[in-house]
Formats: C-alpha cells, sequence, structure tokens
C-alpha cells in the first residue's frame, strides 16, 4: 500500500512539474539571441576542492581532478579524500564509462554514471536540438535544448551575471541547477551544484588548479 | 655412498640455515627498531605530501604538520591545498575540514576511516611494524632503514599494494612514507624538520583552530 501510494505521489509530482516558459525578446529575432557558453573547447584538466553539502549542513571535503576533452567528449576523473586517498577513478567516453577504482561508498550503482552526467553537465556543450530561444520572466536570456534520450538543458544568464545551467527530466522536473560564479574571466573558478535526488544534496567546487592538457606522460621525481 | 649422505646432510644443514637466518637477523632488526623507538616520547615535523595519479600531469602537493605523543595521541594537519585536520587521542578520533573560514566536524565516515590508518601511524611511530596481521614486512638495512609493508589477504585489495616507510638509522624517527596504491598511483610523504623529545601541549591533540 505504502508503495502504491509511493508511486502516485511520484507520477503526480512528475505529471504537475512544467518547464519554466521562455517568452520572446522584444524587438530581437530569435537567431539573433547569443546563447550563454562557458562550456570547455579545449582539453582541460582542472583540481576543485569540493565541499559536500546536505540537509543544510557541511558533511564532507574532497578533491576532485576532471580531465575533459570536449572534442572527443571524453570525461577523466578522480575523486581523493582531503588527505590524498584516491577514493574514485573512471573514463567516460566514445567507448562507454570504465571504473578503475571505486571505494565504498562510492562503489555504489549508478554512482559513477551520474557523477560523468554531472561533469558533462557542467563542462561540456550540451548535446541536442535547440528548442528555444529567448528570456525568463526575470529576465535571463536562455536557450534550451532537449536533449536525447530524454530529458531537457537550459543554460541562462542574466545582464552580467553567473551563468546557470539547469537539467530536467522530460516530464519537467529540475535534477540539476548548476551556478558558475566564477565571473566570465574563469566560469569554472566557483561552481555551486544542486542535485534534487531522493536526498537533496549540492557540491560547492573551488578551483585549486586549472592547466591545458597538451598529452604529456606523467613524471615521477 | 658415505660421502654422498654427508654432503646431502651438509646442504641441507646449509639450506636450513640460509631459510633461518635472514629470518632471525630479520627478527633482531626489527626488536632493534623496536628499542630505539621506545626512546621516542614526541615528535613534530612538517611534512610534504606527493600524489601521484595516471590523471595528473604533476604530483598534487599538500603540505602541513605532524605531531605525536607516545602511546597514541596524533595530529595529522594540512595546510595546503585543502585545510583539514585529524586528530586522534585517547582512542577517539575526530576530522575536521575547513568551510567558510572555520574548521567543521567531518559528518561522513571519513574519521573512522582515518582512525584506522592514525591507529597504524602510532604503531609505526612506537616501532612496531609487525603488529598488524594484515601487513607482511620485510626490512632492509642501508644509510637508512627501510621497512616495507605489503598487505595479506583480500581486506586491502584494490586499495594498497605496498607501503614503504624509512626510517633514519640515527634516532629511529620515520623519514618517509610511500603508500603504492596501484601501478599508476602512489602518495609520498617526506617529513622534515623533526623534533623529537620536546614538550607537546596536551591541548594540540584536542583544540582545533
Amino acid at each position: 500500500m505504502k508503495g502504491l501510494l509511493f508511486l502516485i505521489g511520484s507520477l503526480l509530482l512528475v505529471s504537475c512539474a512544467v518547464l519554466p516558459a521562455i517568452r520572446p525578446v522584444a524587438g530581437l529575432a530569435e537567431k539573433n539571441i547569443m546563447c550563454p557558453s562557458p562550456f570547455l573547447t579545449e582539453k582541460i584538466r582542472l583540481i576543485h576542492a569540493i565541499e559536500v553539502r546536505a540537509a543544510g549542513q557541511v558533511q564532507t571535503v574532497m578533491i576532485g581532478v576532471t580531465m575533459t576533452n570536449p572534442v572527443t567528449r571524453t570525461i577523466s576523473c578522480a575523486l581523493m579524500s582531503a588527505e590524498g586517498m584516491a577514493l574514485f577513478e573512471a573514463v567516460s567516453g566514445p567507448d562507454g564509462l570504465k571504473v578503475s577504482r571505486a571505494l565504498p561508498p562510492f562503489d555504489a550503482a549508478d554512482f559513477a554514471r551520474k557523477m560523468m552526467d554531472d561533469i558533462d553537465l557542467i563542462f561540456l556543450a550540451p548535446q541536442g536540438a535547440l528548442t528555444e530561444k529567448g528570456v525568463f520572466v526575470t529576465g535571463e536570456t536562455v536557450c534550451r535544448r532537449h536533449k536525447e534520450p530524454g530529458g531537457w538543458i537550459d543554460v541562462l544568464q542574466g545582464h552580467g551575471g553567473p551563468i546557470h545551467i539547469r537539467r530536467y527530466s522530460e516530464g519537467g522536473r529540475l535534477q540539476r541547477s548548476v551556478t558558475l560564479a566564477g565571473g566570465s574571466a574563469n566560469p569554472y573558478s566557483t561552481i555551486d551544484l544542486q542535485a534534487s535526488e531522493r536526498v537533496d544534496y549540492s557540491l560547492i567546487m573551488t578551483l585549486i588548479e586549472s592547466e591545458t592538457v597538451r598529452d604529456e606522460p606523467q613524471r615521477k621525481e | 655412498m658415505i660421502q654422498v649422505a654427508s654432503m646431502k646432510k651438509i646442504f641441507m644443514v646449509l639450506l636450513i640455515l640460509l631459510v633461518l637466518l635472514p629470518a632471525s637477523v630479520c627478527a633482531d632488526n626489527f626488536e632493534r627498531l623496536r628499542r630505539d623507538s621506545s626512546r621516542i616520547s614526541t615528535i613534530s615535523a612538517d611534512f610534504v605530501q606527493k600524489k601521484f595519479m595516471k590523471i595528473l600531469s604533476k604530483p598534487l602537493v599538500s603540505e602541513g604538520k605532524f605531531y605525536y605523543t607516545a602511546p597514541d595521541s596524533i595530529r595529522w594537519e594540512y595546510s595546503k591545498p585543502i585545510k583539514s585536520v585529524v586528530i586522534s587521542d585517547k582512542g577517539n578520533t575526530k576530522r575536521y575540514i575547513a568551510s567558510g573560514g572555520k574548521m567543521v566536524e567531518d559528518k561522513t565516515g571519513g574519521a573512522q576511516a582515518m582512525k584506522i590508518v592514525l591507529d597504524e601511524v602510532a604503531g609505526w611511530m612506537s616501532g612496531k611494524f609487525t603488529s598488524n596481521p594484515s601487513f607482511i614486512s620485510t626490512l632492509k638495512e642501508g644509510s637508512n632503514t627501510q621497512i616495507t609493508l605489503t598487505p595479506v589477504g583480500k581486506s586491502m585489495a584494490g586499495m594498497i599494494e605496498k607501503i614503504e616507510i624509512t626510517v633514519s638509522r640515527k634516532d629511529a624517527s620515520i623519514k618517509s612514507v610511500r603508500i603504492v596504491e596501484s601501478a599508476t598511483a602512489e602518495t609520498r610523504i617526506d617529513f622534515q624538520h623533526v623534533v623529537i623529545n620536546q614538550e607537546i601541549q596536551p591541548s594540540v591533540f584536542q583544540d582545533v583552530q
């Protein structure tokens, strides 16, 4: 009975969710609207301090390393404890997802896939058909894409403000909200990701190091 | 015929000696190390940690301070690149992380994971390199003493391949630790400005600033 109620509740929640309305820009043709595009254009390695928050409280801090190639849409990533212990390592790209290290609790089902999807959302230009351009009622310029196999991605920016990336389910439920608070010089210097899951959480990512990658071998001292 | 039998006996005795002698020498060396380490009551040191991983082009460098008071009080404090402190005192381990300009207690199981590590480190500081049944210990003498701990069983499988600890022959203090996690990942910690047997205030193992 409880399961049935949960299912009905979930269905109602999904069916009630509606994508925010996009309005045309007065006096400007849609084709002339410039879509905000903070996304990576070359292969870059980024090291961030990641503060994990849940229920409004800081849970832990980790070190995250991402190496993202926008041309091949290949993502390598590693998670370390603040003390430098490697907790998780994986690569995702055209050949699929390969996890080379996953200590508990990072070995949970779907963790790797969801993490790679989040990194993709933050750093790579969204794929899928551009369906709408315009402004929100609050004034931000927004471009909306419908991605395959399902769901929607909005990329929006207010006048001189931070860029936001929002991912919705096919039914319009907000799943992820990313704010690139670093400004136009380096939008990835501060990233705030809000995740709407069974237990909501947020990640505050602060840049430690950034480096353009030229496929060099690792040096040992 | 008698000669052949005698030769076989001598060969067998030599073989047994060859097998047993290094083990007894090794045990003696570990015993000597334990005796030397027992003279250490406190250690304070700076450390530089270098993390090597396939994804990194150059090692990720962390820095911090280390404090130890026998038998098992440890403060392991990182100042770069992320501020964090792990304190272990009287069997109680807590982990703190910097957030919003202040130190807050870690709410995950990180502290318990660190307790296992710090208990092991406290053992090394007092010269106990052979007490953990999860590792086989070997010792090599040179300009410094090098102890290699190799995990046995499956509990460490996929986590640690081996740990190499370099101990000063002069004062039995630990000079460096190398943790090999896999063929492409390892951590090296070098201790510098080591001060031995100088009083450390108990508050170091209780207060986090």
